[in-house]
């Protein structure tokens, strides 16, 4: 097994879940309303999770610890794709972002829990749970909110059509793909992608909502080779604060 | 005052609050009751309300809600509404010998879930189903099979089976990693001895 190769799918793995964990965390205390302050707060703290179970397998491979690798790189070192750095907008984006990355999320991690690298197997095998969750919950306000009124309809319509190529880019390929469909670690962004498209595809199906051409939509990519909006550079100087005035604090 | 929070200065709040739509009196969705089943084969147990537009949008805020620590084998929601309510005793007196023959009833012929009330101050527990011809028929069913030696139940709540949204077996695995979730539990943090600590280096 190449690990060159391994270390870049971690890496564009981890990158996202802490990006979009910290980015769904500004929600917290803001939350449209309470209940739903809890759970969005709480999914994005899974996410943290996630990122820090990959971080630590990154680490076994020789990488450095996860607080270095999370708090002390620049913008340009970081592998996550565009979609999840994007500011968080109203809560219709957030929503639609939720949707589309879980829908995702959940299938890589049951791809993942056949890899034949046995820890990212297990990690994702126990992981995957959360994320069924995270799917049932994305579902349930899609449904709603793309079927409600017809404020509802055109706000999520919109969001829907603004995420749309950036979701795309989630999926951009590696340059270790082959290798890593020839190893089995994992069956590659393409395969992924269709399954992606046909899951979320039928959830949109039954609501208001009109799902845009993916053959016509040019995919928002480079994030996974660490060229990045102008969003991502303050979020780590936001995220990374606390860490860099005393990297030895203790929690 | 400003706030240092970051996130509430991207905001750009006008400090004269005007900029908040006003919303008329209780706009909010209806309750929904959570009940928790911590361990397979222990009964569920009340926990709470969430609000929500449905049982879907129920379901899935009691998840967040009421199972985010220690562990849990299932939950199920049902409509506040739904929910009929015997009157409430104390001390010795147990609800179950009373007659409820003025009562009002709801229902109409089905399976219901039967809670009680153990210990007042405590919450309802789930004790069984049972198929009857109304909500006061189940009261009665369960009052004449409940051994009179017993200890007093102070309260009743049946509720028809099929208002309910129970959690399938197939969805057990969105509570897989509750038991490790060590960090949501506030004794994990262990602030007391910290605080124990940084004043004993301090002295």
């Amino acid at each position: 097994m190449k690990q060159e190769a391994l270390k870049e799918l971690l890496y564009k793995m981890a990158d996202d879940q802490l990006i979009l964990g910290h980015r769904n965390s500004e929600w917290t205390g803001m939350g449209p309303l309470l209940e739903e302050d809890i759970a969005f707060s709480s999914m994005a703290q899974d996410k943290v999770g996630h990122s820090l179970v990959m971080y630590q397998m990154l680490h076994q491979l020789g990488e450095n610890d996860p607080d270095t690798v999370a708090f002390m790189r620049h913008a340009d070192q970081f592998h996550n794709c565009q979609f999840v750095e994007l500011p968080i907008g109203e809560y219709d984006f957030s929503l639609m972002r939720h949707f589309l990355f879980d829908h995702g999320e959940l299938i890589r991690f049951e791809l993942l829990a056949g890899s034949s690298y046995e820890p990212l197997s297990l990690a994702a095998k126990k992981l995957k749970g959360e994320l069924r969750y995270h799917k049932m919950h994305a579902d349930v306000f899609i449904k709603k909110l793309g079927n409600a009124t017809e404020e509802s309809i055109t706000r999520m319509q919109r969001s829907l059509d603004y995420a749309f190529p950036f979701a795309m880019g989630i999926y951009e390929p590696s340059p270790f793909e082959e290798s890593l469909i020839e190893d089995g670690v994992f069956k590659g962004e393409n395969h992924l992608k269709d399954l992606w498209l046909e899951s979320m595809t039928k959830v949109l199906n039954e609501t208001e909502l009109k799902i845009p051409d993916p053959e016509a939509v040019k995919p928002v990519v480079g994030g996974r080779t660490g060229k990045h909006t102008e969003h991502l550079q303050p979020l780590l100087d936001e995220m990374a604060e606390v860490f860099r005035v005393d990297p030895t604090a203790e929690w | 005052m400003e706030s240092l929070d970051p996130r509430v200065q991207r905001l750009n709040i006008k400090q004269d609050g005007k900029d908040f739509p006003e919303k008329p009196e209780l706009d909010q969705w209806i309750t929904y009751e959570v009940f928790v089943q911590l361990v397979e084969d222990k009964p569920f147990r009340h926990e709470g309300i969430v609000h929500a537009c449905d049982l879907d949008m129920a379901f899935i805020l009691a998840k967040e809600q009421f199972t985010r620590r220690y562990t849990c084998s299932g939950i199920a929601v049902v409509a506040t509404h739904e929910i009929w309510v015997s009157p409430l005793t104390e001390d010795q007196e147990s609800v179950l010998d009373m007659d409820p023959s003025d009562w009002p009833d709801a229902g109409k012929e089905g399976n219901y879930e039967v809670c009680l009330l153990y210990r007042r101050g405590k919450q309802h527990e789930h004790a069984g189903q049972i198929q009857a011809n109304s909500s006061k028929d189940a009261f009665r069913m369960t009052a004449e099979a409940y051994p009179g030696d017993a200890k007093p139940i102070y309260n009743v709540w049946v509720i028809p089976t099929d208002k309910f949204r129970f959690s399938t077996p197939e969805e057990k695995e969105i509570w897989d990693t509750l038991p490790e979730k060590r960090f949501r539990e506030a004794a994990d943090y262990k602030a007391g001895d910290k605080l124990t600590n940084f004043k004993n280096a301090i002295k």
